[in-house]
């Protein structure tokens, strides 16, 4: 997942949301339940205190011993539950402990000035007889109805252990809970941005294929929300074609209105032989290479932008093997191709055929006999591209030296003057490479002439070479 | 030779007909498809100069019409449009050769010649039979190294059986390869050029085969 991505946009969010809130919603709910576990431990010891007192009513005038408050624990030496009865001041008898007591004494709340709350209760937390931490809960009073007797104090005392071992559980149990929560929130996240971004997935991918020329428009079933789009990319793929094949043929036709009179002017000034006619010769020649020239880059701006272009490689190079050999026959020039099956250029047919052809028509114009044409799908140096295309172009012609190579590819520039030609060939495949971010290079030729090597980007390849 | 212009432009058209007529060839014209696909179609031509885009039929289909008929005759195609597919469509039709326009003429009369000879089986610009030897090139005839003086149509005449040479060549395959289809077809006229021509090269260089025409220098093999 890209961090520049709607999917991490969308999962971050969410992310952000479940890891703020669900802690909070967590400690909200350990504190209300934590305050619910004690206050029921409160009410608890409250019963108990209420119970001891009416218990201790006896007589009336000293205080009896409580036999049935219901709790066994406070018969169980040190075990955390207590109950007391003491009397205050000028108070009557002794002071009355539980079995689990023994013969500790617990400090009274009341002695040790601790406000008594609404309920006419007074609270204190101390440490036990083990020294193990209590609550004590206290209530003052006398015995039965009598206003004027002696103060006692009634106590009874809980293990603070108890609700907060209960306390301590449920917070680890909601503390586990709620992660595993937010850790299934976060995947069922993960799985709906997933989901729901599939679609633009589908038109990402669409359009991949339509860039590589697997497809020529987009054709997946979409949701309603993004048809409109996929409609609207196939109109403006559509729209862009149609926009080339308009250029492409304003072009052919500016060729052919423009070179038919260059034609008439160029044969009629040849038919003369004044300082005139050679002039227009002359200008008549340099229009020509203009028109030229003008004309290759209207065909190459035409086709800057257009996508989905892809060329099988072996029918054009077979076509131009068997039409080169067909123009140089008379020469006995021999093309041997070597290139494997299903080798694709990511590019304009028209393009590659130019490429090709005029390499092809250079080497069979200066060779003796015998031109070779290999073509190869090699691992691409640029991350770019995955795959380049390798065009090797030799002869068994005079081959040139280095000082010549250097000078070869330059618009108009011609070696020798013998041969026909306008010296555009290797420029045009030169300017063609450029427009493709390619290379084209000349070498010495295993063959003995001159070695033209071009580099393109290809798309797909399989390693089974055939000769031809 | 008699060779087939087809081109629609009338400038281009003239000036094709003018040098080709100037280079000792017969030339017929056609400004159109269907008038050129009709005349290569019924005339016997050596040659033809055939236009890509044209009215009515363009030149591709016009070629493909006539190779489908067996119309074997060289076909130089003319083309503004100078694309490589262009040019793989005309070979791919039956084309021999191509020249992009704009062209110099020296060329397209250089590449026509070498195909009319190629067509009738000569390999080198010069033709020999006997001591009489023929530049295609130049134009020029000689015989034991001495330069012939020839008149157009002598010149016509003798080119024709040099290409053919060793082959029976009846009087009225000469008509339909040196003159245009506008000429007044007298085979007589043949007879008086065929006399001319055995004043200035050895007469028996030229045999008459008696019913059938001429043959120039010894029979070729069958083989």
């Amino acid at each position: 997942m890209k961090l520049n991505s709607l999917a991490f946009r969308l999962f971050a969010t969410a992310a952000l949301w479940t890891v703020v809130v669900l802690p909070i919603a967590g400690l909200i709910i350990f504190s209300l339940i934590r305050n619910h576990i004690l206050n029921g431990f409160d009410g608890q010891l409250k019963t108990y205190v209420w119970v001891v007192q009416a218990e201790s009513l006896g007589d009336g005038a000293t205080p009896a011993r409580p036999t049935n408050i219901g709790e066994p624990l406070f018969g169980v030496t040190n075990s955390g539950w207590y109950w007391q009865v003491k009397p205050l001041g000028k108070g009557v008898g002794a002071t009355l402990v539980s079995d689990s007591l023994a013969t500790s004494t617990l400090s009274s709340p009341y002695e040790h000035s601790a406000v008594r709350d609404g309920g006419g209760f007074r609270w204190l937390d101390i440490r036990g007889p083990l020294n193990q931490p209590l609550r004590i809960v206290e209530r003052v009073g006398r015995l039965g109805g009598d206003d004027d007797g002696p103060l006692y104090s009634f106590i009874v005392a809980g293990p603070l252990d108890w609700p907060g071992t209960t306390i301590s559980n449920f917070g680890l149990v909601l503390a586990v809970s709620l992660a595993v929560a937010g850790l299934g929130l976060l995947a069922a996240t993960y799985l709906q941005v997933r989901f729901g971004l599939a679609p633009l997935r589908k038109v990402e991918q669409g359009l991949g294929d339509v860039r590589s020329g697997k497809a020529e428009q987009l054709e997946s079933e979409l949701p309603a929300e993004i048809e409109p789009l996929q409609i609207e990319l196939n109109q403006l793929i559509a729209a862009n074609q149609e926009i080339i094949e308009r250029a492409r043929t304003q072009v052919g036709n500016l060729a052919h209105a423009l070179k038919t009179p260059l034609a008439v002017i160029v044969n009629e000034a040849e038919a003369r032989e004044t300082t005139f006619s050679r002039k227009v010769t002359e200008q008549a020649e340099l229009m020509r290479n203009q028109v030229t020239l003008y004309l290759d880059r209207a065909r190459m701006v035409a086709r800057v932008g257009t996508i989905g272009r892809v060329t099988d490689v072996r029918p054009v190079a077979e076509a131009l093997q068997r039409t080169l050999e067909r123009i140089h026959r008379a020469k006995g020039v021999d093309i041997t191709l070597v290139c494997p099956e299903n080798v694709r250029f990511q590019g304009e047919q028209q393009d590659l055929e130019e490429m090709i052809g005029n390499l092809l028509d250079n080497a069979s114009k200066w060779c003796e006999h015998r031109v070779r044409l290999k073509i190869s799908v090699a691992q691409a140096a640029l991350p770019s591209t995955s795959h380049v295309l390798r065009l090797e172009v030799d002869d068994d012609g005079p081959g040139l030296s280095k000082s010549e190579r250097s000078k070869i590819g330059r618009r108009g520039v011609r070696l020798d003057e013998t041969k026909p030609g306008s010296g555009l060939g290797l420029s045009i495949v030169g300017d063609l490479v450029s427009s493709y971010r390619g290379t084209f290079t000349l070498e010495v030729s295993d063959l003995g002439g001159l070695r033209a090597i071009v580099e393109l980007p290809a798309t797909q390849h399989r390693a089974d070479e055939k000769q031809a | 030779m008699r060779v087939l212009v087809v081109e629609d432009d009338t400038d281009l058209n003239r000036q094709l007909v003018s040098a080709l007529s100037d280079a000792g060839y017969a030339v017929d014209t056609a400004f159109d498809g269907e008038e050129g696909y009709h005349l290569g179609d019924t005339e016997p031509y050596d040659i033809v100069v055939l236009d890509i885009g044209l009215p009515k039929m363009d030149g591709i289909s016009v070629l493909e019409e006539w190779r489908r008929a067996d119309r074997n005759m060289p076909v130089i195609m003319l083309t503004a449009r100078d694309r490589w597919s262009d040019k793989v469509a005309g070979m791919d039709a039956g084309a021999d050769d191509y020249v992009a326009k704009p062209f110099h003429m020296e060329e397209l009369l250089a590449r026509m010649r070498a195909h009319v000879r190629r067509a009738a089986g000569h390999a080198k610009s010069e033709i020999e039979c006997g001591p009489v030897r023929l530049d295609t090139k130049s134009a020029r005839v000689t015989c034991d190294g001495r330069i012939i003086k020839l008149t157009s149509h002598e010149y016509r005449l003798l080119a024709y059986l040099m290409h053919h040479n060793g082959r029976i060549v009846s009087r009225t395959e000469l008509v339909e390869h040196l003159y245009d289809q506008d000429f007044d077809r007298d085979s007589n006229t043949i007879e008086v050029f065929v006399g001319r021509l055995r004043k200035k090269i050895p007469p028996e260089l030229i045999k008459t085969i008696r019913g059938l025409g001429y043959r120039l220098g010894a029979e070729a093999d069958e083989a």
